[in-house]
C-alpha cells in the first residue's frame, strides 16, 4: 500500500490548505506508475499529481475538497 | 476478384482522462516529436506553461529554441512566425488574449491571411495562431472577447474554436498539419483550469496517440426534433445545459457544435434545420454582423420556407463586456437566455 499524499506547493506556510481540482482516475481504477492522477491547487499555484506506483487506487478525498497539504488523497495497493 | 486486400484493422486505442488545456498540450507534443519544423512561441508560453496552461512543460521537454519566450510585441513575434512558415517551418504563435488583436492585426490579415492569395498561390504560410477568448470572470471589456466573427470575416484563414477535450487535440494535430494558416480560438471557461469556474464537461476521456478532427465539420453533440441550437465553444456546455432542462418541459433540442467558424459547415446547419424547423443560435461574440447572422442566412439563402418561426439569435448585445459579475452574466449567452430564446421559437 502506497499513500499519494497532497503536495507542498506553499514552501512559506507548510500547513497551508489547497483543494484537489479534478481527479483524471476513478476509484478502483488500475493505474500505471507515472499516470496522472490528480490536479491540485494552492492559491493559483497548481500542480499534478502523478501515480509513484501502479496498482489499484482508492481515492480518499472528493473533487473541490480542501485539505491541508501533505494529507494523504489517495492509497494505491 | 483478382487482389484480396484483408482489411486494415486499426489497433485498439486507449483512453485517458484529460482536461482541454491538457488535451491541447499533449496534441502540441505529439506534433513536435514527429516533426521538428513544429515551434511555439508567444508571451509566457515557457517555464510559466502560458497563462492558460496551453504549454504546460513544452519548454522543459523540448527546450527553449522550440518554445520560445517573445517579448511584448506581438507584430514582431507574430511576424517571426509568418517568416518561418514561410520558409517552411510549422510555427504555432499564441496571442495571449484574441482582445489583443489590434496591436497586431495587420500581420494577422494583411499577412498571414495574404500571403498565399498574393504569391498566386506559390508561397504557402502553414502556422497556427492560437488566441484565449471569452468571459464569464470578471476580466472586464479588454480581455473578454471572443471576436471570432472579426477573424472569420477576414478571407484567407480557417478559424476553429474547441469545446472539449477531444476535440481540442484532434483539431490542434489538424491546425498543425493544414497548410493554411489556422486561427485556433480557446475559451478559457473551456480549458479546465483549476482556478477557474469548475466545468464538469471540461474533462473527458481523450483517445490516446495522434488523432485528428476535421476542420470544417460540425458535430451533433445532442439529438432533438423540437428546435436546433446551433452554437460554438463554451456556449455549447449551456446550450447542452439548457436542453436538459427542456427535455424535461417535453422540448427535444438538437444542439450543433460547429467546432470551426472557417470553413462553415453549412450543410449540417441545414439538415438539423430542415428536420425541425426551428433555429436558435448563441454566439458569444456581439451580436451584429457576426457568427449569428452568417448562420441564420444559411438557412435565408438556400430556403427560407423551411423556417417555421424566426430565427432566434442569443449573443452580446452589442456592448462592451462589464466588469460586475451581475453585469456581465446579463450580457453573456447563458443558460436562461438560451431557454428563453427556446420557448419563442417553439410557440411561434
Amino acid at each position: 500500500m502506497t499513500e499519494v499524499t497532497f503536495p507542498a506547493l506553499s514552501k512559506d506556510s507548510p500547513t497551508a490548505e489547497g483543494v484537489v481540482s479534478t481527479w483524471f482516475v476513478s476509484d478502483g481504477e488500475a493505474v500505471q506508475v507515472d499516470q496522472l492522477l490528480a490536479e491540485v491547487q494552492v492559491d493559483k499555484v497548481a500542480a499534478e499529481v502523478p501515480a509513484p506506483r501502479a496498482g489499484v487506487v482508492h481515492l480518499l478525498v472528493g473533487e473541490e475538497a480542501t485539505v491541508t497539504q501533505g494529507t494523504p488523497i489517495a492509497r494505491i495497493d | 476478384m483478382t487482389i484480396t486486400e484483408s482489411p486494415v484493422v486499426p489497433a485498439p486505442r486507449g483512453s485517458h482522462r484529460l482536461t482541454t488545456s491538457k488535451a491541447m498540450v499533449e496534441a502540441i507534443e505529439l506534433e513536435m516529436e514527429r516533426d521538428p519544423s513544429v515551434i511555439y512561441l508567444g508571451e509566457d508560453v515557457g517555464p510559466y506553461g502560458g497563462i492558460f496552461s496551453s504549454t504546460t512543460g513544452l519548454q522543459e521537454k523540448f527546450g527553449a529554441e522550440r518554445v520560445i519566450d517573445t517579448p511584448i510585441s506581438e507584430t514582431a513575434f507574430i511576424g517571426l512566425a509568418i517568416g518561418a512558415a514561410v520558409e517552411g517551418m510549422r510555427p504555432i504563435a499564441e496571442l495571449m488574449f484574441a482582445d489583443f488583436m489590434g496591436v497586431c492585426l495587420d500581420q494577422i490579415y494583411n499577412h498571414m491571411a495574404k500571403i498565399h492569395f498574393e504569391s498566386g498561390g506559390n508561397v504557402k504560410v502553414p502556422m497556427v495562431l492560437t488566441t484565449a477568448v471569452g468571459g464569464g470572470y470578471s476580466d472586464a471589456a479588454q480581455h473578454s472577447q471572443c471576436l471570432w466573427g472579426t477573424l472569420a470575416h477576414l478571407p484567407g484563414m480557417k478559424v476553429v474554436a474547441p469545446s472539449n477535450p477531444n476535440d481540442a487535440k484532434g483539431l490542434m494535430i489538424s491546425a498543425i498539419r493544414d497548410d493554411n494558416p489556422v486561427v485556433y480560438m480557446f475559451h478559457k471557461g473551456v480549458m479546465g483550469l483549476p482556478w477557474m469556474a469548475k466545468n464538469a464537461r471540461a474533462t473527458d476521456d481523450v483517445p490516446d496517440g495522434d488523432y485528428t478532427v476535421p476542420i470544417g465539420k460540425a458535430n451533433v453533440v445532442r439529438q432533438g426534433h423540437d428546435v436546433s441550437i446551433v452554437t460554438v465553444s463554451l456556449s455549447v456546455h449551456h446550450a447542452l445545459d439548457a436542453a436538459d432542462a427542456l427535455a424535461g418541459q417535453g422540448i427535444e433540442a438538437e444542439v450543433l457544435d460547429l467546432r470551426s467558424l472557417v470553413p462553415l459547415d453549412r450543410e449540417t446547419i441545414l439538415e438539423s434545420v430542415a428536420k425541425t424547423g426551428r433555429l436558435v443560435v448563441v454566439d458569444e461574440d456581439y451580436l451584429s454582423f457576426g457568427m449569428s447572422g452568417e448562420v441564420a442566412a444559411t438557412i435565408t439563402d438556400v430556403d427560407p420556407g423551411m423556417l417555421r418561426a424566426p430565427v432566434a439569435r442569443v449573443a452580446n448585445p452589442d456592448t462592451p463586456v462589464p466588469y460586475a459579475h451581475g453585469l456581465e452574466y446579463v450580457v453573456l449567452p447563458r443558460q436562461d437566455r438560451i431557454e428563453a430564446a427556446v420557448h419563442r421559437v417553439v410557440k411561434a
